[in-house]
């Protein structure tokens, strides 16, 4: 179900500014994989790219055999966006069924049902309310529902949990795990919260500022699935402090 | 505090208007009683309701020919503007190259050329139709396409993350994106294409409408008459507003222009 990707030789500048120094990477098929590094150093543009939504300068994006192009047209690649993007004149239900609605001639053989969806995230008494009647951490569930409806092997994550508020963001946290362990995916997703990508990933790699270098590429070894007070084990700040030192060690 | 509110709500929305008019119909005709107005420079309103009253029929009859003829050129400017807007979203070139025409069109004085194409297109509802369109294009179509630019970046790039047709994203992102601007623009356009269609009519050799009326009143000095034709076009643009209020209120009840703060 879920699909490996690999980069060969990818770069990408934007005129004479580069912003992603060339290399190459296998992301395994059904993991986390973490993007994280500091704000400007391309790792949005790193995850369009794999979306086959820019060009590189230089380099191939190989997603399961096929191209990100290829990935795009036959549905089998979800977005999970920063800004929600809910169009606001559809219900709760009417948006997470959005991308379905779309592009009908390759709807995929047995996606999760949206309404089935929205009930894992808790949102069954809210599937007629439309988006601005919903509270920030509710729009972004949707925003998740809606991916996750396409059961695309590869969903493409991006800080998707950035405007949220502290407590709103480690509920979301929670709630991608769970949904990650019913409906597997290989994930890679862009955040600036180490914790977050302690706590969800297999594997992060910690980029250096512009232009984007992969300064160290680390396999978190926290057994799955992992509770919600993961976090206060010595495992898991140990994996955080170290994740800090080498962000710390990139940006220098 | 809160059984009030109602109550306190009904005043400002009912009561509120309706007492404004009658202050100002109540100045009006004092102002004219009292200085005597010559009934051409400005008749008082008892005395147009009166006129309107000698022959409701022929005011009524008029009115339905005048939003008729302002109906249909509204409509069909609505309907080129959203095709010609979808395609000049898709093409900057073809948006620069018909921004200046727009302009042109938009700034011409139409009362000048109208008689221009009444004789080009003859008499009767022709000339009406064409230059009510005409004159009500151009601010839909700048308004149709800067809506359509406006739709949310990050649906469009959904939209392109699952190879959404240009179709798809036109119909289920740009249009429903260009309403709230459409709506905004019919709001003011509604009283244009009255306009344009009063002046049409008097230039008219049809003789129907109510600026065929206005224009034989200013002819024969008929004070009564032609500021009976005002009062319908008035009447006729406020129930064209309150239609397009109710519009609005049913199709753009997601936006947040529709939404009371309470």
């Amino acid at each position: 179900m879920s699909v490996g990707v690999e980069l060969r030789g990818l770069s990408k500048s934007f005129g004479d500014l580069p912003v992603v120094a060339s290399f190459d990477l296998d992301i395994a098929p059904g993991s986390f994989l973490s993007l994280v590094g500091p704000s400007g150093c391309g790792k949005s543009t790193l995850l369009r790219i794999i979306a086959g939504l820019e060009q590189p300068s230089t380099g191939t994006v190989t997603i399961g055999g096929a191209s990100p192009a290829e990935l795009r047209r036959t549905k089998r690649l979800a977005m999970v966006p920063q800004q929600p993007g809910l169009l606001p004149w559809r219900t709760v239900a009417e948006n997470a069924r959005l991308l379905l609605q779309v592009n009908r001639r390759h709807q995929p053989a047995d996606h999760p049902d949206p309404v089935d969806l929205l009930a894992e995230v808790g949102l069954t008494d809210f599937l007629d309310a439309y988006p601005h009647e919903l509270s920030g951490g509710m729009i972004q569930r949707v925003a998740l529902v809606r991916g996750f409806a396409l059961g695309a092997p590869l969903v493409m994550m991006d800080e998707p949990f950035a405007a949220l508020d502290e407590i709103t963001r480690s509920e979301m946290r929670d709630l991608l795990a769970r949904l990650l362990e019913r409906h597997p995916a290989t994930v890679v997703f862009v955040t600036h919260s180490i914790s977050e990508a302690a706590y969800l990933s297999d594997r992060v790699l910690v980029f250096s500022p512009r232009p984007a270098t992969v300064a160290a590429d680390v396999s978190v070894e926290l057994a799955r699935p992992r509770p919600a007070d993961v976090e206060d084990t010595p495992a898991f700040l140990g994996v955080c402090t170290d994740l800090r030192h080498r962000l710390h060690g990139a940006m220098r | 505090m809160s059984d009030r509110a109602p109550s306190t709500s009904h005043r400002l929305r009912v009561v509120a208007p309706v007492v404004g008019i009658i202050v100002f119909l109540s100045v009006w005709e004092a102002f004219v009683q009292w200085r005597d107005v010559r009934p051409f420079v400005l008749a008082a309103p008892s005395d147009i309701l009166r006129y309107f009253g000698r022959a409701p029929g022929d005011f009524v009859a008029a009115s339905l020919i005048t939003t008729r003829h302002a109906l249909v050129g509204f409509l069909v400017a609505l309907v080129v503007a959203l095709v010609v807007g979808s395609a000049l979203v898709a093409s900057p070139f073809a948006e620069r190259a018909t921004q200046p025409v727009l302009v042109l069109v938009q700034v011409a004085p139409f009362v000048a050329y109208i008689s221009s194409i009444v004789v080009w297109l003859g008499a009767g509802d022709p000339p009406a139709y064409f230059t009510t369109a005409l004159v009500c294009l151009p601010a839909f179509v700048f308004a149709a396409v800067s809506g359509m630019r406006s739709a949310d970046p990050a649906s469009r790039e959904l939209f392109a993350s699952v190879d959404a047709s240009r179709w798809e994203v036109m119909w289920r992102l740009r249009l429903p994106s260009s309403m709230p601007s459409l709506f905004t623009t019919a709001r003011y356009s509604i009283g244009l294409a009255l306009i344009v269609a009063y002046l049409v009519e008097g230039s008219n050799f049809a003789d129907e409408g109510l600026g065929a009326i206005g224009k034989r009143a200013a002819a024969n000095n008929i004070g009564d008459a032609l500021w009976a034709t005002v009062f319908c076009m008035v009447v006729l643009g406020t129930l064209g507003l309150g239609l397009i209020a109710l519009l609005e209120r049913w199709l753009l009840h997601w936006h947040a222009s529709q939404r009371t703060i309470s």
